[in-house]
């Protein structure tokens, strides 16, 4: 009874659980095969097909991408000739985990001080910021800079994969990346930091903890949040780089089996962070339900901006890189400034 | 000149109007999206029935061949050649170049060819897609599992759907 | 204002030295956007500065083939380089065919090679804006052109017996004749079409991104369409107003009402436009058809009374097909030469056919419109950036095989 009491404490310690469990490692993962599952039938349907739908037929092919995901483990990874094969291997995989990484200073719920399996940690987990355990596995009173920095590091690991496959469609998707990074970090920071000044804080719980949700409050900086997260994990219409049609895939243009998964997960997996963090900031996160329910509501309303940005797919095609630069600094960044002041005069009131 | 005229000019891409049109193709993704209209054959459930008149794989009457070598001579492909049998000449196909065309058919004088609306089949190695006389004069039939496994429908076009299938009567 | 960032900087101090980023790139032929062929890219930077097509990939030889075989054999072969065109590519050797032979198709028979050549030609269309479109990462467009297309392709498979090998006209004629059940597919067809090109318009046309990567790129001033020698939808999309079916019209076409779609701008959404618009004429067309198609014999009475009577009955009764007289098979024209143009698909399609006597062509050249668009293409790419030259390949609607021939 001990040790399953020391094991439930360990599971269930936040910073393990968020990260490697929920909606960590491991449900990121299944969220992954189930968002290309979505993205795939959803497109399907307004394609006039049916998608996948072989792989147990009963459910609509949900199996599906777990026979792909079996089908790219057991295949052969190619490296090529000239390239330096450990740099080659780590390239995706540090890709995914630092797309993951930003969850961890994400609040995903509050931990009631009593009445919930959490509140045991409500102390070590306590924000005081907020006057309550948060359910995070980095408990911050900075953790929108936290979170917005880990999120500027992965172009980094795309153009690093890029790098190392030295091939030159790979370059040139990799060089869009660098200039496509600048363009929606800025937008991404700028409309965050509008949320931060309207409400004050830097801290993502105090922000869900506001009385009112941050897409009331702003909704300029919602859509653009909306708009960097598209441009920043490479969903439609901004799939520049890794354009198929002009640049084959990109970065992974020389990434074959389970490198390929990882390198194609890596951006899944960030446009879940930055839906996590779309839902805290502008959707009221796990408002009004606490511990469990709220984190799985977070989760709930991140898979649904996660399944609008795949659904994009099936309406658009692609921006041109210049296009998608001038559109961000020449139209988007002027609302940027709009939205840092809206949220400075709205925070006036909203103290 | 009335062909100045004709020569237009698209209305430029407006502003105000962008909001709009992102709004309706979102729209019209989603309308699709809760009403598809999927025209997919689900093949190996659901079989086509060929229309009547579809050029398919051949079949020859042997009994009313007269030997005359026109389909021989008319075939594009060189598909068709003349084989003799008993001093008799009759055609034989090679499925392998036959390119579906028809023209034998519609040259016999005497109708001793035949199209069958069947196209699907599938032959273990290339000798086999020869037919000598003999065997060209059976219809062809390949085993083909039918009943529950195997609907047979029939392509129909719908002026909602665009193509829907209908459940073949044999 | 200059884009050269060596010409804002002021100079020294804080002049950069700005080093010029060029590199080939050598696209396809296995590329998810060059087709069957080669395209060698110079780049700098994002600029195309130069493109070298490799074509040829697809090369069959088509015009050699045809100077061993006799006529007849010949329809099928001239339409395997655009198979989804195959109509037109039958009608026109088969019009240079009969210009030798001094026959005439009998009325019904030209409204009929009209009908089954518009039924062509919107199929054709929806699957350039099909390619197009993926070829802009839009795969909903991609999957629609294939999807109402095939609406179209069933269509002639019921006239003609097959999905896209058509092989449908003939010397004097057409094989088969339009029956009930085939007009009223038609109505719902383009009922369904008339609908869905409503869809097509929010989705595609008026999609801001299809409109961002259409509008001023590849753009061809009617000077250059001209002098390059463009055809059909491109150089009506640069403000040329040329058809040959308004110009010399073959079929039923002098009979036909329609208006040809011609824009001004010249650049792809133009082209799109002008593809989208035929589309809408072409269905127009065909409805006219429907209703005006006059009753008559659908082969040349010459050829008709070479058929035994009971058989010729036997078949246009039952089947209303006609079949063919022994003299196809290896007929042999006088001596002569014909040229045909139609208007395909993709533009103009020239024959030139030489008949020395014999049962064999002494030569066949056919001019297809994609293979004049290979030295528009190469020309409308230089100077744009390198996302353009797949959208400038889709909205040119060049098809490899029709130019390898």
């Amino acid at each position: 009874m001990d040790v399953l009491a020391l094991l439930e404490f360990y599971i269930l310690y936040p910073s393990f659980f968020v990260m490697i469990i929920f909606p960590g490692l491991i449900f990121a993962l299944i969220v992954l095969l189930y968002t290309i599952w979505f993205e795939r039938k959803i497109a399907a349907k307004v394609q006039m097909r049916f998608g996948p739908l072989y792989a147990s037929k009963r459910s609509g092919g949900f199996l599906q991408l777990v026979a792909d995901a079996m089908k790219f483990v057991f295949s052969e990874i190619i490296v090529p000739e000239q390239v330096n094969s450990t740099l080659f291997a780590l390239g995706p995989v540090l890709y995914l985990l630092v797309s993951l990484l930003p969850l961890a200073a994400i609040p995903l719920s509050t931990i009631p001080p009593t009445g919930s399996v959490l509140s045991m940690y409500f102390h070590e987990f306590y924000d005081p910021n907020v006057g309550t355990g948060i359910m995070a596995a980095v408990v911050s009173n900075y953790s929108l800079l936290i979170v917005l920095a880990l999120e500027a590091v992965t172009p980094v690991f795309v153009l690093f994969t890029a790098w190392v496959t030295n091939n030159r469609f790979a370059l040139l998707g990799a060089v869009r990346e660098g200039l496509l990074s600048v363009s929606y970090d800025v937008l991404l920071i700028m409309a965050s930091l509008s949320l931060a000044i309207e409400f004050h804080t830097l801290d993502v719980a105090k922000i869900v903890e506001a009385p009112i949700p941050g897409f009331v409050a702003n909704p300029f900086a919602a859509f653009l949040f909306l708009v960097g997260m598209l441009i920043g994990t490479g969903r439609f219409p901004f799939d520049i780089v890794e354009a198929e049609s002009e640049l084959v895939a990109g970065p992974y243009t020389e990434y074959s089996g389970l490198l390929f998964v990882l390198s194609m997960g890596g951006s899944y997996i960030g446009t879940f962070a930055y839906s996590i963090l779309f839902a805290d900031l502008f959707l009221g996160g796990w408002q009004p339900f606490t511990g469990y329910y709220g984190m799985i509501f977070t989760v709930f309303k991140a898979i649904l901006v996660l399944m609008f940005a795949v659904f994009m797919r099936s309406v658009y095609g692609r921006y041109r890189i210049d296009q998608a630069l001038r559109g961000s600094w020449k139209y988007l960044f002027p609302l940027a400034l709009l939205s840092i002041v809206i949220g400075g005069v709205v925070g006036i009131w909203i103290r | 000149m009335d062909k100045v005229n004709k020569i237009k000019e698209y209305e430029k891409k407006n502003p105000f109007r962008l909001f709009a049109d992102h709004v309706s193709a979102v729209a019209t993704g989603l309308k699709y999206t809760f009403k598809p209209t999927r025209i997919t054959l689900q093949y190996p459930e659901e079989a086509l029935l060929l229309p009547n008149g579809y050029r398919g794989m051949l079949r020859l009457y042997k009994d009313i061949c007269i030997g005359c070598t026109l389909c021989a001579l008319v075939c594009p492909a060189d598909a068709m050649k003349m084989a003799t049998e008993q001093g008799k000449k009759y055609p034989m196909i090679n499925y392998g170049r036959c390119v579906f065309c028809g023209f034998c058919v519609d040259i016999c004088p005497v109708d001793a060819l035949r199209e069958t609306g069947m196209h699907d089949a599938a032959f273990q190695n290339r000798r086999e897609l020869v037919f000598d006389p003999d065997k060209f004069n059976a219809d062809f039939q390949q085993e083909m599992p039918t009943g529950k496994t195997v609907r047979r429908v029939k392509a129909i076009i719908d002026e909602n759907k665009g193509i829907k299938y209908e459940p073949a009567d044999n | 204002m200059t884009s050269r960032p060596e010409e804002l900087l002021p100079e020294g101090g804080m002049g950069v030295e700005v080093v010029p980023v060029s590199g080939e790139l050598n696209v396809g032929p296995q590329h998810p956007g060059a087709g069957h062929m080669r395209i060698l890219v110079k780049l700098n930077g994002d600029i195309i500065e130069d493109v070298d097509l490799d074509v040829g990939y697809v090369h069959r030889s088509v015009e050699k083939l045809c100077e061993n075989r006799n006529y007849i054999h010949l329809i099928p072969l001239v339409e395997r380089p655009a198979i989804l065109d195959s109509i037109h590519m039958n009608l026109g050797y088969i019009l240079a065919v009969e210009k030798i032979l001094g026959v005439q198709a009998p009325e019904r028979a030209q409204y009929l090679r009209s009908f089954s050549a518009e039924v062509n030609r919107i199929a054709s269309h929806l699957y350039g804006l099909g390619i197009l479109t993926v070829f802009l990462g839009h795969s909903t467009g991609f999957m629609w052109g294939f999807g109402d297309r095939e609406v179209w392709v069933e269509i002639l498979q019921a006239l003609t017996g097959a999905r896209v090998t058509n092989s449908y006209i003939i010397p004097g004629g057409v094989r088969r004749d339009l029956g009930g059940a085939i007009i009223e597919m038609t109505n719902k067809a383009l009922d369904y079409t008339e609908r869905k090109l409503k869809d097509w318009k929010s989705m595609v046309l008026n999609n801001p991104v299809i409109r961002a990567r259409l509008e001023n790129v590849g753009v061809m001033s009617r000077e250059n369409a001209v002098r390059w020698g463009a055809v059909g939808p491109n150089l009506r999309g640069s403000g040329v107003y040329y058809d040959v079916r308004k110009m010399e019209p073959y079929a039923a076409y002098d009979k036909l009402d329609f208006e040809i779609p011609v824009y001004k701008e010249g650049d792809g959404f133009a082209r799109t436009l002008v593809r989208f618009e035929e589309i809408e004429q072409s269905m127009k067309m065909i409805r006219q058809i429907l209703k005006e198609i006059p009753e008559g014999p659908i082969l040349t009475d010459r050829f008709l009374n070479q058929i035994p009577p009971t058989r010729r009955k036997k078949w246009l009764e039952e089947q209303r097909r006609v079949v063919f007289p022994g003299y196809y098979a290896s007929f042999r024209p006088p001596k002569g030469e014909a040229t045909s143009m139609v208007e395909a698909g993709r533009g103009e399609l020239l024959y030139y056919v030489i008949s020395d006597g014999s049962a064999h062509p002494y030569r066949v050249r056919m001019i297809t419109p994609s293979y004049r668009l290979i030295y528009v293409f190469k020309e409308l790419v230089k100077g744009s950036r390198y996302a353009d030259l797949v959208s400038i390949y889709g909205s040119l609607d060049y098809f490899p095989p029709e130019a390898d021939r």
